[in-house]
This record gives structure tokens, C-alpha cells and sequence, in this order.
């Protein structure tokens, strides 16, 4: 009887820490219950083997992006050996997220070769031609669709083809302009050759209005030993009539000369601007993927969810009223059915739903829409325990032992039952949560829990409950465990 | 109360009946497999083939206006010509005209934002407080089935490997048999709703059936559990204590599903939607799963 007693100050204890819990540390809410976006990460390489040193080296990187762009409250995390996952909660826009963290960013300095500075002519106006187009392109799309202005963009980017000799393969116009501008990009980053001066050289970056003009420029500051880098580069092509290029992913944002003044010591001061042509937004995603610096591997953004802030809170209230509902229906289905006892399985419900919730802002878990439902599917294992034990502590009664005899052989009989059924189901947890996607994962997670749990309240709470009522004598009385009609017992 | 269920005699009614609704399912998957546009066993959703999914609802005054779905996507493609996207798309008007949903092939950021764009140029204003929107790749798509399917294989055998060493191997067989029976139902029945009402299964069809798994052992095992009891202390003949057993597990099984049973419904009637086939998988599954544990299992270890 004492080691019963002491487990009830146990289960008081516990139950109190729970409550503590909860106030103390709210429970976190996934994305589909508070609205936000979530981008899905996928790291590119072609034998799909991505190591564990370059998962890390691909994490900072887009961290320090993520960090730069001033997301507040945003959460990285890898998934598996080769995808991260970004949550942006609230109304925060995946759109400039995703095309800051999309780029690889890789920056190089490039010289020019010697002899190639008619070809370099004739390229940047083809350039500049087949820019002009793509942003008449994007205007005949606002000026809903006229099928004439079409027309010249095609004919021009036909010409422009003829010159280039190389003809696109893309079955849309913008899919052909957008073909044709890298390729030109290509050939003009073929007219350049590598340096050893590179993204890597950079120790930061910044933006700032041009003076003349309403343009941003973005400003490099070397570290010192890619300052001297930089000087000597710019030493060797001073005064001659090759050009030096900034190129960013394959594609050459700045071609500039370098004028004589600086043959004998080349560009000193660490220091060098980009001025593109940027406008304040480009400015900006160019300063943060120059900042965060260069991807190792160039990532894709496989998948997006966005929910609405609205639909969020729907989500959480229609589950929560779903799940409120489904139990007290299972408590009056319970209660009808097994009285005292189906009272008891009541209140170790009732603990089981707090110790659960109290395990999740613990562990911590986030609570999203599958995962509520692992709980409420949970509950269902914790109910079929309490009613394992009851049918055996009836026919206990039935074959005429004692109350006392009845429960303790009742949950011992029942014991294995139960511990089959729950292990069965860990069983497929474990599995989904290994091999499960973030989504599968937090059903996963609830349900495991909530069977570990149901095994403590289950084999232990509703036991200690049930022997402090007998306690009583008023409550010792057979027929208040057996069905109404069978009182003849 | 005593229950007094006659499977001895009615063996070969419930092998019969098991026998045509797995035939039934065969049928259903053979049929999406060959004669459906998707020519797969069971119509595979958005999680498994990519795409793009959207969601929101409209803003209007008191009720919202009559729109046909044609008429808008007619207008849709007018803005964006050059859109090849476009060609392959599907728009649906639900709740009362308020809210619209979308499935496309998959599209960028940009080409979501913009489509959400020209729809609201033409059917707005949209709320887009409750916007709801999926983008999966292609690629991802492939890897989600392929983890779904691994998933359900790995822990099958798993949960196989568990009884074969729980059980002797008789029983393990039978209860094995069980197993593959409900989930072989619950993914016919799926197939046919993907055949008749376009029903598409995502991954929680697959977490689903692994639930249904682990219920469906479960159940059974108590059976079995009993019947093993049973068969040690009882004198009566091998058939008549496996008759007994069942009856006397026949209130615990039922009352258990009902329990499991009540948050279910409850979830399909005022959860969210997305919860919706889920939850009625789930309630198949158990439903299935209580008849094959109480009357399948145990007439297959009846002698003849």
C-alpha cells in the first residue's frame, strides 16, 4: 500500500511539472498552424553524394544569406544528407528569399585576352540588344498581350541570332531571349581570363547610390591579401587596352579599363565597386550573396509552402475543437460503458493529455497538423490499454475473486497484450520517423510519444488511480465494475 | 454480457467474402493501372508527381458571384500568352464560389506570384491572408514516392520479423495474412476512389497505411494472445477454444475501434480539410482491420 501512495505523490508531482511546463514554455507551433512559407533546399551534385562537410559548408553559407536578408525569426535546418529547410513564419515573402538563396554566387576577376576587343564590342551590343528585348518583352505582357509588338521582339531576336550564328531550342519566345542572353554571357566570359582573385578574397560588402545617377553600385572590400591580389591584376592590364570583369555565376556584371596611372603600383587600397547598372533591390541581393558568400554546390529550391496566417489559425481551431469533441466522446463511451472504472480511464487521460503536451514544449516538438493528429490517434492506443485491462478485471469479478485480487491480476494479464500492441506500433514510428519526410516525421513524432506515454499511464496512473479509490469503502462495491445488468454477479 | 459468434460454421462465408473484396481491390487496381489517364495502380497526388497547388479565397461583399471555371482560365491564358504552363491547368470553385483552387504543373516562385497576380486582376480582390500554397519539384516528387514506399516496406518487415519471433510460425503467417489483407483492401478502395471521384493520395496515405499496420498486428495479436492462453488451459476441442477465444476478445476489439473510431469521425467531420481522406483511410483501415483480427485470422487457424 505504501509504494502505491508513493507513486500517487509521483504522478501529483509529475502532473504539477507539467502544468509548469506548459506555462512556462509554450508549446511551438509548425508553419500550417501559424502561416508562413516554407522552402524545401535541395543540394546539387551529380553523383548525389553530397558529404557531411559540404552539407555544413552549404548551411552557413545560406545562414549567413538568410541573416544578411533580415528575415526575422527564420529557421534553417537540414534535412537528410543533402536538403536544408527554411521556415519563414508570418507574411514574409519566399519570393526575394528565394532568389538570394537560389544563386550560387560565385564571383570571379577575370582579364582580358589579348587581341579579342572587337569581338567584346560586337558582343556587348549584342548584349544590349537582346536586353532591350527581354524588358520589351515584359512590357507587351503588361499591355496585355499585343500580338504585334511580339512579332518585332521575334524578328529582332532572329536577327540577333543570324549574327550570333547559334539558333535557340526553346519552345517560347521568353525561353528563347532568356537562351540567347546566356549564351551571349558564355562567349563574353570566354573572351576573359581566370584569375586567382575570386569571392573567397572578399572580407565584406556594401551598396551605396551613384552619384551621378539614381543606380546602385556595390562595393568589394578585400582582405589583404586579396588586396595585393587585386593590385597586381590590376597592374598588369593598366593603361593597355584590356579590360578587367567581374563575373558572377558565369555571367559578366562589370567590364572596366584600367587607366595608366596605375602601371606602376596597380589599384592599392583594397577596395573595388561594381557599378551595373543595379537597381536598390538588385543592389541589396547581390550585397547579401556576396557577403554570405559563394554556395560550394549550387542548390535548387525543390519545394514551397506558404499558409496564410488565416488558414493557420483555422487549421489550429478546427483540429482543436475536432480532437475536443472526439474526446469527450470517448470519455461518455467509456464512462457508460465501464463506470468506475471508464471514470478512472478519464483521469488518466486526462494526465496522459498533459504529460503529453508537457513532453512537447519540453523535447521540444512542433506541433503541425499531422502531428496533432498522431496525438489524437495516440489517444486511441491509450484508450485500447485502459480497455484491455478492465475486460480482464471483469471476468476476473465474473469468476468470483476479490476486487483487490481482480485488478492486480486484471493489469498483470493483460500486461502483454498491451506491450505487443504498443511495441508494434513504435515499431512503425521509428521507421517513419527515420525515413520520413519533415511532414511524416511530426505525425511520427506525436504518435511515438504518446505510445511511450500511454505505457506509463496505462500499466501505472490508472492502476494507482483505481487502488486509491477502492481505498474508500463506498467505492469497494463489485457491482459498480460490472455492467448495469449484470448485478446477479 | 456473452457473445456467441459461430465462425466454425460460417468459415467458408467469411473466406468467401474476405476472398471477393480482395478480388474487388485487384480489380480496382489493375483497372487505374491500364484504363486511366495516370496508368498507375492508385492515383498519385501532387507529393509524388510535383506541381503546384494553390489555394485562396475571394473577397466579396455579401455572396460570392456565379464564375465559371472555363471562362477564367480563358482569361487567365489571355494575359500570359506565352505561358506554357497554362496548357495543363485545373481550377475549381468551392465553398460557395469563395474559394479557388488551382493545380498546375510545377511553376517557379515567380510564375506562382504572378498567376496569383493575374487572378486577382481578374476575379479579385483575393484575401491573401488565407492563401495556401504547395510547390513541389519534380524531382523532390520522385524522392518523396520512393521514401514513402521504402518506409512502408522497411517497417512491414519489421513488424513481420516481430511477430515471426513473438509467434510460432502458424500464427505469424495468419496474422501476417491479416495484415496484407486490410492493407491490400484500404489501397483498392483508394485505387477505385481515384478511378470514380479523382481522390489522389499524398504521403499521408502512406503514413496511413503504416498506422493501419500497426493496428491491424495489434489487434490480431490479442486474439492470438488469447487464443494461445486458451488453447494451454481449456479441455474443449482445438476449434471450440478458438471459437470461445474470439468471442471472449470480441467486446475488447470492438470497443477498442469504436474509441479509435470516434476521433476519427470527429476529425472527418469538423477537422480541416486536409485531414479529411487521411482520417477516412485511417477509419477503412480500422474498420477492415477489427473484421479481419475478430473473423478472418482466427477462421484460417480453424482445423477442418
Amino acid at each position: 500500500m505504501k509504494k502505491r501512495q508513493g507513486w500517487l505523490f509521483f504522478i501529483i508531482f509529475l502532473l504539477t511539472l507539467s502544468v509548469y511546463l506548459l506555462i512556462n514554455y509554450p508549446l511551438q507551433l509548425g508553419l500550417d498552424l501559424q502561416g508562413g512559407s516554407q522552402l524545401t533546399l535541395q543540394i546539387i551534385k551529380e553523383d548525389g553524394k553530397v558529404t557531411s562537410d559540404e552539407l555544413v559548408a552549404v548551411n552557413s553559407v545560406i545562414d549567413r544569406r538568410v541573416n544578411n536578408l533580415g528575415v526575422s525569426e527564420s529557421n534553417l535546418q537540414t534535412l537528410g544528407r543533402d536538403q536544408l529547410i527554411l521556415e519563414l513564419p508570418g507574411e514574409q515573402n519566399p519570393l526575394v528569399a528565394s532568389r538570394v538563396l537560389g544563386k550560387t554566387a560565385l564571383l570571379e576577376f577575370r582579364t582580358q585576352k589579348e587581341g579579342t576587343s572587337r569581338d567584346l564590342k560586337t558582343l556587348q551590343l549584342q548584349r544590349f540588344s537582346i536586353k532591350e528585348l527581354i524588358e520589351q518583352y515584359s512590357f507587351a505582357e503588361k499591355i496585355q498581350n499585343d500580338d504585334d509588338f511580339f512579332k518585332v521582339i521575334q524578328d529582332n531576336l532572329k536577327d540577333i541570332e543570324q549574327e550570333l550564328n547559334y539558333s535557340s531550342t526553346s519552345n517560347d519566345l521568353y525561353g528563347k531571349l532568356i537562351e540567347i542572353k546566356k549564351y551571349v554571357d558564355k562567349e563574353i566570359t570566354n573572351l576573359f581570363t581566370k584569375t586567382d582573385l575570386s569571392g573567397k578574397d572578399l572580407i565584406n560588402a556594401g551598396r551605396r547610390q551613384e552619384q551621378t545617377n539614381s543606380n546602385w553600385e556595390v562595393l568589394l572590400t578585400f582582405s589583404n591579401s586579396g588586396g595585393e591580389k587585386f593590385s597586381e591584376i590590376t597592374k598588369s592590364i593598366a593603361g593597355t587596352n584590356q579590360l578587367l570583369a567581374i563575373i558572377l555565376d558565369g555571367e559578366s556584371i562589370s567590364e572596366a579599363s584600367v587607366g595608366s596611372q596605375f602601371a606602376s603600383t596597380g589599384i592599392t587600397g583594397g577596395s573595388a565597386t561594381i557599378s551595373g547598372n543595379f537597381s536598390a533591390e538588385d543592389a541589396r541581393e547581390l550585397e547579401v550573396q556576396l557577403k554570405g558568400g559563394s554556395l560550394p554546390l549550387p542548390i535548387e529550391i525543390v519545394e514551397t509552402n506558404t499558409i496564410g496566417a488565416l488558414l493557420g489559425s483555422k487549421n489550429i481551431l478546427k483540429s482543436l475543437y475536432a480532437a475536443i469533441i472526439g474526446l469527450i466522446f470517448v470519455g461518455i463511451f467509456m464512462i457508460f460503458n465501464y463506470r468506475i472504472l471508464g471514470f478512472v480511464s478519464v483521469l488518466s487521460l486526462v494526465l496522459y493529455g498533459f504529460f503529453n503536451l508537457a513532453l512537447y514544449s519540453l523535447i521540444p516538438v512542433t506541433l503541425t497538423l499531422p502531428g496533432i493528429s498522431g496525438l489524437i490517434l495516440s489517444i486511441g492506443m491509450a484508450v485500447d490499454a485502459n480497455i484491455l485491462i478492465f475486460e480482464r478485471i471483469r471476468e476476473e469479478l465474473y469468476d468470483g475473486n476479490t476486487l483487490t485480487r481482480s485488478i492486480d491480476s486484471g493489469f498483470q494479464r493483460a500486461n502483454s497484450s498491451i506491450v505487443d500492441g504498443h511495441i508494434t506500433t513504435l515499431l512503425s514510428c521509428f521507421v517513419l520517423f527515420l525515413l520520413g519526410t519533415n511532414f511524416v516525421k511530426g505525425f511520427a513524432a506525436t504518435l511515438g510519444i504518446g505510445v511511450l506515454i500511454s505505457l506509463f499511464t496505462s500499466l501505472n496512473c490508472s492502476k494507482t488511480i483505481l487502488r486509491f479509490f477502492t481505498t474508500y469503502q463506498s467505492l469497494r462495491q463489485k457491482n459498480l465494475y460490472l455492467p448495469r445488468n449484470n448485478f446477479s454477479n | 454480457m456473452k457473445y456467441n459468434l459461430e465462425l466454425i460454421k460460417n468459415k467458408k462465408k467469411i473466406i468467401s467474402f474476405s476472398t471477393v473484396l480482395i478480388l474487388l481491390s485487384l480489380l480496382g487496381i489493375l483497372y487505374s493501372t491500364f484504363n486511366t489517364s495516370y496508368k498507375k495502380p492508385i492515383n498519385l497526388g501532387m507529393d509524388f508527381v510535383g506541381g503546384n497547388e494553390l489555394r485562396i479565397e475571394r473577397v466579396c461583399e455579401a455572396e460570392c458571384s456565379n464564375l465559371s471555371p472555363d471562362s477564367v482560365l480563358d482569361n487567365l491564358r489571355e494575359i500570359s500568352k506565352n505561358n506554357n504552363v497554362l496548357n495543363n491547368i485545373k481550377l475549381q470553385f468551392q465553398n460557395n464560389n469563395k474559394l479557388i483552387s488551382i493545380r498546375t504543373p510545377y511553376l517557379s516562385i515567380e510564375e506562382s506570384n504572378n498567376l496569383i497576380t493575374n487572378l486577382d486582376n481578374i476575379i479579385g480582390p483575393l484575401n491573401y491572408e488565407s492563401k495556401d500554397s504547395r510547390l513541389i519539384g519534380p524531382k523532390l516528387g520522385k524522392r518523396l514516392l520512393t521514401n514513402c514506399v521504402t518506409s512502408l516496406l522497411v517497417s512491414l518487415f519489421a513488424i513481420s520479423l516481430y511477430i515471426t519471433i513473438r509467434f510460432d510460425k502458424k500464427y505469424a503467417l495468419f496474422a501476417l495474412l491479416a495484415l496484407f489483407h486490410d492493407l491490400f483492401i484500404v489501397f483498392g478502395i483508394f485505387s477505385w476512389l481515384g478511378i470514380i471521384l479523382s481522390v489522389e493520395v499524398n504521403s499521408l496515405f502512406a503514413v496511413s497505411l503504416l498506422t493501419i499496420a500497426g493496428y491491424s498486428v495489434n489487434d490480431t495479436v490479442v486474439i492470438f494472445d488469447r487464443i494461445r492462453e486458451n488453447l494451454k488451459s481449456k479441455k474443449e476441442g482445438y476449434n471450440e477454444t478458438i471459437q470461445l477465444s474470439v468471442n471472449e476478445s470480441f467486446r475488447r476489439t470492438t470497443f477498442t475501434s469504436i474509441t479509435t473510431l470516434i476521433p476519427l469521425l470527429s476529425i472527418i467531420l469538423f477537422g480541416s480539410y486536409s485531414l479529411f481522406w487521411f482520417s477516412l483511410a485511417l477509419s477503412l483501415g480500422i474498420i477492415v482491420g477489427s473484421y479481419s483480427s475478430i473473423l478472418l485470422a482466427p477462421s484460417l487457424l480453424l482445423k477442418d
